[in-house]
């Protein structure tokens, strides 16, 4: 595997507010990344940074070994898709597909026109008047269309419908398959692409608080379902980072592995173990990370 | 290991122009409307003749090139280049393009553009004047000071008048993308202090007199020579601003 993004120390702040502080990170070649975490976690401040759109206040981004800011060598292999792209006044949607492939060299028009179909965009429309989940097909249209060899979605999908987004993950992952590169998508929907993502990096306040592989974070935690005396006995001594229960009943996540053996005690003890989702996962990760940095777990 | 980047840009010119191509992928903005204008006003002024002559009977109308109908175009041309960095520049950065590429692609449209229009603005002064009006004694592009001018200083003027606009527009769009409201209120207020400046100077220095007296020996070509000062300085001014400039949402 091979890097062709490392960011080192990579800090931004906005007046008082530190958006981005001292992450670094490395995305290697031809990998589909999740770049996750709350709102205002520092995801589109980040990939910002490593388009060269903003400027870091410290650290460094080295993309292809380069600075991205205003390197047209790095520049030529992005593509940058965002929720909050804006348009040209005039422009309908026709003129966004004319000129894009003046600026992506390996731009594919009729799997543009294709898309166009399959996304059910006027071509016609001034961009003004289309509506919220047009505008973010158009985006996907242009970031699928123009095959860059790093190409970034910004929450692509607002006010995209659940055919269209299953229709963005068939046609990414198709397209990927065929044109392999190296995707990164920042999102909400954590379970809607957790079989798209093959790793994940998540972000809260600022800081990273997972980089991982998605199968590695998929196998670290586990739950275990039963009477609450024995699913106390059974996860004594390990890492708990969820509680749950109703009644006699206790619903208790924990990290790491179970061994064989440990698999064997927990059905003998009438145990159940649930595999825990990418989503479940981050947010009690998530969750945990605020309450230490607050101090109220320690 | 680090990989090299796989795709390479096109030449620094090619990416100009490409940029040029951006801005006129909708025709209609920097060709279509100020045509139209032009087309209207003209359209307009003959109405104006032909009332004036059934009216009144005479067939000059002398007092037709007061008419400020030539510079028509001029002030949608104004919100043109505010927009052509205000909206089209995080447009381009989307498109991954530089910002230094952006300005300079911009910089040879509002130069392309301007040139073409002052050629053919300065053309029409010509054919106004050797058809009497367009055969009914209409002064539209003939009207203020274009009438007295020789062909090349015509182009010059319209070049120089345009090419104002333009930069100016867009510097002040730089500044409001770079510094936002604060900064755009600081440049507003840096021009009204320059302008108070100079006049409280002048009558301080009790130089008015010396002032309109140099100014009128000024030839009106010489006068907008003077205006390309401002331009080339808005122009460069602009190209470092834009060069870190961080559109947001």
């Amino acid at each position: 595997m091979t890097a062709i993004i490392e960011a080192r120390n990579l800090t931004k702040t906005f007046g008082s507010t530190t958006a981005v502080d001292s992450v670094s990170f490395t995305i290697e070649e031809n990998r589909i990344y999740g770049l996750l975490g709350r709102n205002g976690a520092g995801k589109t401040t980040i990939m910002q940074l490593l388009t060269g759109q903003d400027f870091a206040t410290s650290g460094d981004v080295a993309v292809y070994g380069q600075s991205p800011v205003e390197n047209a060598h790095v520049l030529q292999n992005i593509s940058f898709i965002k929720e909050s792209q804006k348009y040209p006044d005039a422009f309908q949607v026709r003129h966004v597909l004319a000129s894009a492939p003046w600026f992506f060299t390996n731009w594919d028009q009729s799997f543009a026109d294709t898309l166009l179909g399959e996304f059910r965009v006027p071509l016609k429309r001034d961009i003004k008047k289309l509506s919220r989940g047009q505008l973010s097909a158009l985006g996907v249209i242009v970031g699928l269309a123009s095959r860059a060899p790093i190409t970034f979605f910004d929450e692509p999908y607002l006010g995209l419908d659940a055919v269209s987004r299953q229709l963005f993950y068939d046609r990414l992952l198709e397209d990927f398959a065929a044109h392999p590169r190296t995707v990164i998508l920042s999102t909400h929907l954590i379970d809607e692409v957790s079989n798209l993502l093959e790793h994940v990096i998540v972000i809260d306040e600022g800081h990273i608080i997972i980089d991982s592989s998605a199968d590695d974070l998929r196998g670290s935690a586990v739950t275990i379902v039963g009477k609450s005396v024995d699913v106390a006995a059974f996860v004594e001594g390990r890492e708990v980072i969820h509680r749950d229960g109703i009644g006699g009943l206790s619903t208790v996540t924990i990290t790491g592995q179970l061994s064989a053996a440990d698999r064997q005690a927990a059905t003998a003890a009438g145990l159940e173990l649930a595999p825990v989702s990418l989503q479940q996962l981050i947010v009690r990760l998530s969750v945990l990370e605020d309450a230490a940095t607050e101090g109220v777990l320690s | 290991m680090t990989l090299a980047p796989p795709l390479n840009p096109p030449s620094a010119l090619r990416r100009i122009i490409n940029v040029m191509r951006l801005h006129l992928v909708n025709k209609s903005v920097y060709i279509g409307i100020p045509w139209m204008i032009v087309a209207g006003a003209l359209a307009v002024s003959v109405i104006i003749t032909l009332l004036l002559r059934y009216v009144s009977g005479e067939t000059e109308f002398p007092g037709m090139a007061y008419s400020w109908a030539v510079v028509s175009p001029l002030w949608y041309l104004i919100a043109a280049g505010v927009l052509a960095i205000s909206t089209t520049l995080p447009f381009a950065l989307g498109f991954s393009i530089t910002r230094t590429d952006f300005y300079l692609g911009t910089s040879l449209l509002f130069v392309t553009v301007s040139a073409a229009n002052a050629l053919a603005m300065a053309t029409l002064v010509e054919i106004e004047q050797a058809t009497g009006g367009w055969w009914i004694g209409t002064i539209m592009f003939s009207a203020l000071w274009f009438g007295g001018q020789t062909w090349i200083v015509n182009v010059l003027g319209f070049l120089v008048i345009q090419l104002f606009i333009f930069f100016v527009g867009a510097l002040f769009a730089a500044v409001y993308l770079r510094w936002r409201v604060m900064g755009s209120v600081l440049l507003w207020f840096g021009v009204a202090a320059a302008i108070i400046g100079a006049v409280t100077i002048i009558v301080l220095t009790d130089s008015w007199v010396s002032v309109v007296g140099w100014l009128t020996t000024q030839t009106t070509a010489a006068l907008l020579g003077w205006l390309a000062v401002p331009v080339a300085l808005a122009a460069l001014a602009g190209y470092f601003i834009v060069r870190r400039a961080t559109p947001k949402n």
